[in-house]
């Protein structure tokens, strides 16, 4: 799942894959900003057909918090 | 939405990746009273699949007023393509649209009052610094109005005051030119409410829309672009088995196949009473099946519940070569660029086939599984919308079917100027008036190929030209034993001192190879002697489709000029001094304005 999600953020971010570590966050990733967290938001949604809380969008902002929260929510849909 | 094949997430990759450098630009400048950037890589991906590099600026949040009619900023330009509006309810009037049920009657007409000075101010303003096409987005009916089920009771619900504002928009768009309304009704409707808001978005960031809105919303605008630029669809050609009906006639019969008005067949009745619509927009039918000629004719002339009828069909292949092959011919039959064609088949194998082959073809595929959805799915693509539908277009079905009677001819006369001469052409040359400038329009924005200069124009323009004392707005008509094929050549002319300058010279495809060119141009440089001028200038100006006309002047005696911009424009001379040019002799009967004018003048 992580590398889903990775190879998901590196095409929106544009960004390779590499650069985006566990830690990796808005504050280290200079593309990624409020608009694009918006876009990568809506893609996620979309290839992996999960869906994000409001808190959830606002709070997620590293690679880690992402992968585990999609990780959360297609382990617990049937 | 058919037309988009990848995710969100792939578009972005491919903008990311891809080149568009080489594309001709379109500007579009977004003024938003919402945060609507992320619908930028569907309106980049889908100008790109019209053939354009879109360049997308957005004006500042909430800051309409300011840019339109303060001039505030450098979003608007001289050299603006589009110009996109977005002005949400929630934000332009937060009392109609989230406390409507506390105003009393005369504080909703004095804020709707007020939205129309707004737009009418923002219009102004908007036109004061561009030229650009203006597509104002209008207002969605709420899915809950203010009052419940009494909103739809009376006049003074909410869902009137929406409509209210929807029609005072569409009645003061014209008053700018080229300024266009785009329904966000009908967006919202393909996906309903659920699917077309976000509500997350718009308290985190001001973002009312879901990426299938934001989809449906870019496609809309798009069509503006396509229509406007020329790059409508001309021409549907269509499979037969599992299409226009379900099985398979070579084995199943006439009898056997699934048509008709009840389930299974209902599904192909309905899918060819879609059909038989865009044919009377205007739309030209073709057929390409692997089939037997013979099986196919016999359902189209003894199937009783076939819409469609052999004479809408204006060309066919039907036989057991590639499609490919096939539909290359349809587009020389009939005279149009392949990426005219819209292909339309239930194969998997002939869709992949086209799509590698010939990827200027549009395509569409039906799933076989899934006939109930192919009416939908022909009704939504959106590629063959125009904004301006003259009596040509609904004339053009008996119209293709004289051209056939044509060729027929063609084949027995011996040689050229006989078969031109038996043809008894009339040639009707007009100033622009009130009829004719739609169709006028229509052929600068959809013709390609007979087009010396291919400059668009839209209704505003036209009539702009036409009643200007500087420039004549001609057009020609043609018919003949076999039929009338309306108007079909139109030529623009600017004056200035004693020169002439055509501006715009073309013809429909519809018409070509038959001499019009020459006498239409005859009647143009009469025109010009009329007007004064001594010298008449002619332009060319190369475009992917154009060649054809690359030598046209040349053989018309026009010179070659000094001013020509190697690739980008030759320029012509023609010296008024001489005899008048000559019409060729093979036409029946040459009826001109131009000609009555001059023995007024005399």
């Amino acid at each position: 799942m992580k590398d889903k999600v990775v190879a998901i953020m590196s095409r929106v971010l544009n960004v390779p894959a590499g650069e985006l570590g566990e830690d990796a966050s808005p504050d280290t990733v200079k593309n990624w900003d409020s608009l694009k967290h918006m876009a990568l938001i809506l893609s996620l949604e979309e290839d992996l057909g999960v869906t994000f809380s409001d808190d959830e969008i606002a709070g997620t902002l590293t690679v880690r918090g992402i992968v585990d929260i999609v990780g959360k929510k297609t382990c617990s849909s049937p | 939405m058919s037309m988009i094949r990848l995710s969100y997430s792939e578009i972005q990759d491919f903008l990311n990746q891809a080149d568009l450098s080489r594309l001709a630009h379109l500007k579009i400048a977004i003024l938003r009273n919402i945060m609507i950037e992320p619908i930028t890589p569907y309106l980049r991906y889908l100008a790109y699949q019209v053939g354009f590099n879109g360049e997308i600026a957005f004006g500042e949040y909430d800051n309409i007023f300011q840019e339109a009619v303060g001039g505030q900023g450098s979003l608007l330009r001289g050299d603006t393509d589009y110009v996109l509006v977005f002005t949400a309810l929630d934000t332009l009037s937060p009392a109609l649209s989230r406390t409507y049920a506390t105003l009393s009657a005369e504080q909703v007409a004095l804020e709707i009052e007020r939205v129309k000075e707004y737009i009418r101010n923002v219009l102004t303003g908007i036109r004061t610094q561009t030229d650009a096409t203006i597509l104002w987005h209008g207002w969605e009916l709420r899915a809950h109005p203010a009052l419940g089920i009494l909103d739809s009771q009376s006049a003074e619900g909410q869902n009137a005051a929406v409509y209210d504002l929807n029609v005072i928009l569409k009645g003061l768009l014209p008053s700018v030119g080229n300024a266009y309304f785009v329904d966000l009704n009908v967006c919202l409707a393909r996906l309903g409410a659920a699917q077309f808001y976000d509500r997350r978005y718009w308290h985190i960031g001001r973002a009312p829309f879901t990426r299938q809105a934001l989809c449906e919303i870019a496609c809309e605008d798009v069509k503006f672009v396509r229509a406007l630029r020329g790059k409508a669809k001309k021409c549907l050609v269509l499979d037969c088995d599992g299409v226009l009906w379900g099985g398979v006639v070579g084995e199943d019969g006439v009898a056997g196949i699934k048509l008709g008005h009840a389930h299974p067949g209902s599904a192909y009745h309905e899918l060819q009473q879609e059909i038989l619509n865009l044919h009377s927009r205007g739309i030209i039918l073709a057929v390409c099946s692997k089939n037997n000629e013979e099986d196919v004719w016999d359902v189209f002339r003894k199937h009783p519940d076939m819409v469609l009828r052999e004479d809408h069909i204006a060309t066919s292949q039907i036989n057991w070569r590639d499609k490919a092959a096939n539909l290359r011919q349809i587009a020389l039959d009939l005279n149009i660029g392949l990426d005219s064609l819209v292909f339309l088949d239930d194969s998997e194998f002939e869709v992949n086939l086209i799509r590698g082959a010939l990827p200027e073809v549009a395509v569409i595929h039906m799933p076989p599984t899934r006939p109930a959805e192919y009416r939908d799915i022909l009704a939504s693509c959106g590629l063959f919308d125009m904004l301006t539908l003259s009596g040509e277009d609904r004339e053009r079905g008996a119209m293709y079917k004289a051209e056939a009677a044509r060729k027929k001819l063609q084949v027995q006369a011996t040689n050229l100027e006989d078969y031109l001469r038996a043809l008894q052409m009339v040639l009707e040359v007009r100033f622009a008036d009130e009829f004719t400038i739609p169709r006028i329009a229509q052929l600068t924005q959809k013709t390609n190929q007979f087009n010396l200069t291919t400059r668009r124009y839209s209704e505003d323009d036209i009539k702009t030209l036409a009643g200007s004392e500087q420039s004549d707005v001609i057009c020609a008509r043609v018919s003949d034993r076999y039929g009338d094929s309306g108007v079909v050549g139109v030529s623009v002319v600017t004056y200035e001192d004693e020169t002439a300058t055509i501006d715009t010279f073309l013809l429909s495809c519809r018409v070509l190879g038959r001499g019009v060119e020459a006498a239409f141009l005859a009647q143009v440089l009469r025109r010009a002697r009329q007007r004064g001028a001594r010298r008449v200038i002619g332009e060319y100006r190369p475009t992917a489709k154009n060649g054809q006309t690359a030598g046209f002047y040349g053989k018309q005696g026009f010179i070659p000029s000094q001013d020509s911009v190697e690739g980008e424009r030759q320029v012509f001379l023609y010296e008024l001094n001489g005899d008048a040019k000559a019409a060729p002799s093979f036409f029946k009967e040459i009826k001109s304005e131009v000609d009555r004018q001059l023995e007024t003048n005399t």
